[in-house]
């Protein structure tokens, strides 16, 4: 079992794209089993963060720590090692992403999309896996979608294989990356309950999105984040009910146009 | 030259048209079998992070597409006996050779296939904690092959045509055996042109079925349907 408290913690991380400057020394703590809510305009650097917890993207300056192991601009260490590419992979186990755009594996089931890791990576035996793929895919309401191709499926059924394909491994910490922003409006409800319902259940999690109400139904916490920058970040009542900030409420009163 | 003239030499030398339908046919076969493995290796060579790997691989894919397979096939045959010290009788020669060039294409061929697989295929499964070469493995190359079977099997049909210069170094494939009617008969204009439809129906029908196989792969849509075998 993974350490039951991986806490991450954000210290002054810079991230560039080239001449770009994504993040610009982003502090940001994130208590085990807590869950976060990200909003900001687009291009204000929200994903990039969330994607450097896993290493999806490099960073240039800081460091970000993750349970054990700290993320740095030379990689990742853990107990003042380097971890190998084959270490990162299996840190990457612990920490379930769920992206905009679902990136099911068109050429596998729904059962193949869920059982791969757990079988390959995690060297399940097959069985077990099946079975605990069935009984995540009974409670998302897609049991009778097990030997589907994800081409068959509508956006907010896929999403939801998406976050099932996450969670069989059981992760501590779950990243949702606009998990709904390329969902019909009226798709969006059902993957919202996913999460809330089944998804974040004790993890740590941090969801990016502009669905204000929701982050201020799940959230223990809010960060607005503009031009690479954390802006203001509180309780949900405070940053989204009475913002501090000016940008921040001009942010929030527009979406809640 | 009537039909039945042309018919004639068809029907009096058919066994040795046969043997070198045979011979071409087989050639292209094995040529292409060890292209399509070589091109994988120097393909994924070519996609290396170290420059150790992917100088030595880009070298050889160029060198493959860029030069003449005829000057290829002489040079395997005369010169790498004497710069490797390896000598290999000419059919050997030839499938090395027409290997050489079809696995350069193919390389660049699976290039493309593989830079067309959307990023987030691979983040989703860099995510789920699948190394390097288990996406590769399991999620990139099943999905890149079918965008790139077409390709594959239109280098077949080239190879399958450049099988014909092999008669340059004694292989007995339909051109040698044509040369050998000509000597025999001093008919060279309709044995030569017997031999130019016998290719023509050849390829005719491989390239048909690439064009027939093309049109049914899914284009990028995949599988539209459930599959009922037990997951």
């Amino acid at each position: 079992m993974p350490p039951p408290d991986p806490a991450i913690r954000f210290e002054k991380v810079v991230k560039r794209f080239g001449p770009l400057e994504v993040l610009r020394g982003v502090d940001l703590a994130v208590p085990g089993s807590s869950t976060i809510a990200i909003i900001g305009p687009s291009g204000s650097g929200k994903s990039t963060l969330v994607r450097c917890i896993n290493h999806l993207e490099r960073i240039q300056g800081g460091a970000i720590r993750v349970g054990e192991v700290t993320i740095t601009a030379d990689g990742l260490e853990s107990g003042g090692r380097r971890l190998s590419g084959r270490e990162i992979a299996r840190h990457r186990t612990g920490i379930g992403l769920v992206s905009q755009s679902f990136n099911l594996f068109p050429h596998l089931t729904v059962m193949g999309n869920i059982v791969e890791a757990p079988t390959g990576v995690l060297r399940w035996p097959r069985a077990e896996a099946v079975d605990k793929a069935m009984a995540l895919l009974r409670k998302v309401n897609l049991e009778d979608k097990a030997n589907a191709y994800p081409a068959t499926l509508s956006g907010g059924q896929q999403q939801r294989v998406a976050i099932v394909r996450s969670l069989i491994m059981d992760p501590p910490i779950m990243l949702f990356d606009e998990p709904t922003s390329a969902l019909d409006p009226e798709l969006t409800g059902e993957v919202l309950r996913v999460i809330r319902d089944l998804a974040i259940g004790g993890r740590t999690a941090i969801i990016v999105t502009h669905e204000l109400r929701f982050a201020r139904e799940v959230a223990s916490h809010v960060v607005f984040m503009e031009e690479g920058r954390i802006v203001e970040e509180g309780p949900p009542e405070q940053v989204l009910g009475v913002p501090r900030e000016v940008r921040t409420r001009a942010f929030v009163n527009s979406i809640l146009e | 030259m009537s039909f039945n003239r042309l018919w004639g030499i068809f029907w009096e030398y058919r066994d040795v048209l046969l043997t070198g339908i045979g011979v071409t046919v087989a050639l292209s076969i094995a040529a292409m079998l060890l292209a399509v493995v070589v091109g994988l290796v120097a393909c994924l060579g070519t996609l290396a992070k170290s420059r150790l790997v992917r100088a030595p691989a880009i070298l050889y894919v160029e060198f493959c597409r860029n030069t003449p397979v005829l000057v290829q096939l002489v040079w395997v045959h005369y010169a790498w006996p004497e710069v490797f010290g390896i000598k290999f009788d000419s059919i050997t020669s030839s499938v090395i050779a027409l290997a050489l060039q079809s696995s350069g294409y193919l390389a660049e061929e699976y290039r493309a296939g593989i830079e067309s697989i959307e990023k987030g295929q691979i983040e989703a499964a860099q995510s789920l904690g699948m190394t390097y070469p288990r996406l590769m493995r399991r999620i990139v190359l099943p999905q890149a092959f079918i965008r790139m079977l077409p390709g594959i099997l239109n280098q077949y049909v080239t190879c399958f045509k450049s099988t014909s210069i092999v008669s340059i170094i004694a292989v007995p494939d339909l051109m040698y055996q044509a040369g050998l009617i000509v000597s025999a008969t001093f008919l060279p204009m309709p044995v030569y042109t017997a031999v130019a439809i016998t290719y023509f129906l050849l390829v005719l029908v491989v390239s048909s079925a690439v064009r027939y196989l093309s049109r049914k792969l899914p284009a990028g849509g995949y599988f539209q349907t459930e599959r009922h075998a037990a997951a």
